[in-house]
């Protein structure tokens, strides 16, 4: 079943970055479609994560910076990253402090790659 | 410094890269990778702080433990960013905590985050000399003959208990809960976090305590059944250290396989010192020792 290949790789993903705790794969229109976020309401984070996103491609148009590779957000006690998937929906995750963020970088791409794949 | 570098030892190839910095009296930057892998940040050759993903550091460990509050936490670093003065002073100077407190902090994410390093897997280390970037530096730092004698003893232990620091995701035994009286401190606030989806490590980050003293109390909640091993964390090298660190009797290194001296001081500094290839400790020293003496001896003094 392409949900549970879906929740494979983003089972994978907290598998390989040290210091992931949670991830969810929403529509662009903010309806959860797969969620491994260990406690954290998965409705509003994917609401607020395609709000997230589609407010960070507006600010990378607005800036001229191109195409948007992440929207990360940083806090005292956490980090949240927000990725595109193709046009029609979003990887959000959560992380704590010793998120290791250049693992995260290098991990990241193929792991929306084949979300991406999974869900055309 | 009498350098012996034992057949067994635990703490495997970052004892050599201390020694050495040690002996060098290096500042700056030691950037080791690996599972999890780091930075030791180091000032005339000792220990001042680490950044790793694999352990708390003191900025966790204050905030979350709710021992400085993040409103003062901000104050003091706005504060001491603002003067250019060190964090540490400014904390102490406000009141948020003690000088000795402080310092018995510091000590312990350095130990910490020392045994985390080496009992993962260490891929290779490069030295970056140059000015001391950490938030709250010990000071003045560890000495490397003590924290590779505290890092091997606590990798002994390691050796005796059920969990690794981010391999394990241990769960609570269903009931374990209410074993109410029997529950020692801090034993509840961990059951209702092991869920099955964190490792001891991320138990750690959690709680706001160090990863060692997190797989002590693990051990002990093993034992009293109160808590198992869920699954292991598929990313974590199995064995990695072993590896890492060439086997006793292994094969010498070709001498050609040494990192050579370079007209270009920077560049040589850049340098990755492969793993196996640091057992000649004059080429090592001479890669990780200041710049003005390396230019000296290079006969390159402006």
């Amino acid at each position: 079943m392409a949900e549970d290949k879906l929740l494979a790789e983003m089972q994978a993903l907290r598998d390989r970055v040290t210091g992931v705790t949670g991830t969810a794969v929403a529509s662009r229109d903010g309806l959860i479609i797969r969620e491994d976020t260990g406690g954290t309401d998965p409705d509003n984070l994917a609401a607020l994560a395609a709000t997230a996103l589609a407010l960070s491609q507006r600010l990378a148009t607005e800036a001229g910076h191109g195409v948007l590779r992440e929207a990360a957000i940083r806090s005292s006690g956490g980090h949240v990253a927000v990725y595109a998937i193709g046009a029609t929906a979003v990887l959000v995750l959560l992380g704590d402090e010793g998120l290791d963020i250049a693992r995260l970088h290098r991990e990241s791409r193929a792991t929306v790659d084949s979300i991406e794949k999974l869900l055309l | 410094m009498n350098i012996v570098i034992s057949e067994d030892d635990l703490v495997g190839p970052l004892r050599e890269a201390l020694l050495v910095a040690a002996v060098a009296g290096m500042s700056g930057a030691l950037r080791v990778t690996g599972d999890p892998g780091g930075t030791i940040h180091l000032a005339d050759g000792r220990v001042v702080g680490i950044d790793t993903p694999g352990a708390p550091g003191p900025e966790v460990l204050l905030l979350r433990s709710h021992r400085v509050s993040e409103p003062d936490w901000d104050t003091a670093f706005a504060a001491a960013a603002a003067t250019g003065g060190p964090l540490g002073a400014e904390l102490v100077k406000r009141g948020l905590i003690g000088s000795g407190e402080l310092e018995v902090l510091l000590w312990t994410t350095v130990a910490d985050a020392m045994f985390v390093l080496a009992s993962g897997s260490v891929d290779e280390y490069r030295a970056e000399p140059g000015p001391v970037e950490f938030v709250l530096p010990l000071d003045p730092g560890a000495e490397a003959d003590w924290l590779l004698a505290e890092t091997a003893r606590r990798l002994r232990v390691l050796e005796s208990l059920p969990a690794r620091p981010d391999r394990d995701r241990v769960v609570a035994v269903s009931g374990a809960e209410r074993s109410g009286d029997r529950l020692a401190g801090g034993q509840s606030e961990i059951l209702a976090l092991a869920d099955g989806r964190r490792t001891p490590r991320d138990l750690a980050f959690a709680l706001g305590r160090g990863v060692y003293g997190t797989l002590l109390q693990l051990a002990r909640m093993h034992e009293a059944g109160l808590l198992v091993t869920a699954s292991y964390r598929a990313g974590f090298q199995f064995g990695a250290r072993k590896t890492a660190h060439p086997a006793a009797g292994g094969k010498p290194v070709p001498a050609d396989g040494l990192p050579r001296r370079s007209k270009d001081p920077a560049a040589l500094a850049r340098r990755v010192v492969p793993l196996g290839r640091t057992r000649d400790l004059p080429a090592t020293l001479g890669l990780l020792r200041p710049r003005a003496r390396r230019d000296a001896d290079a006969g390159e003094t402006p």
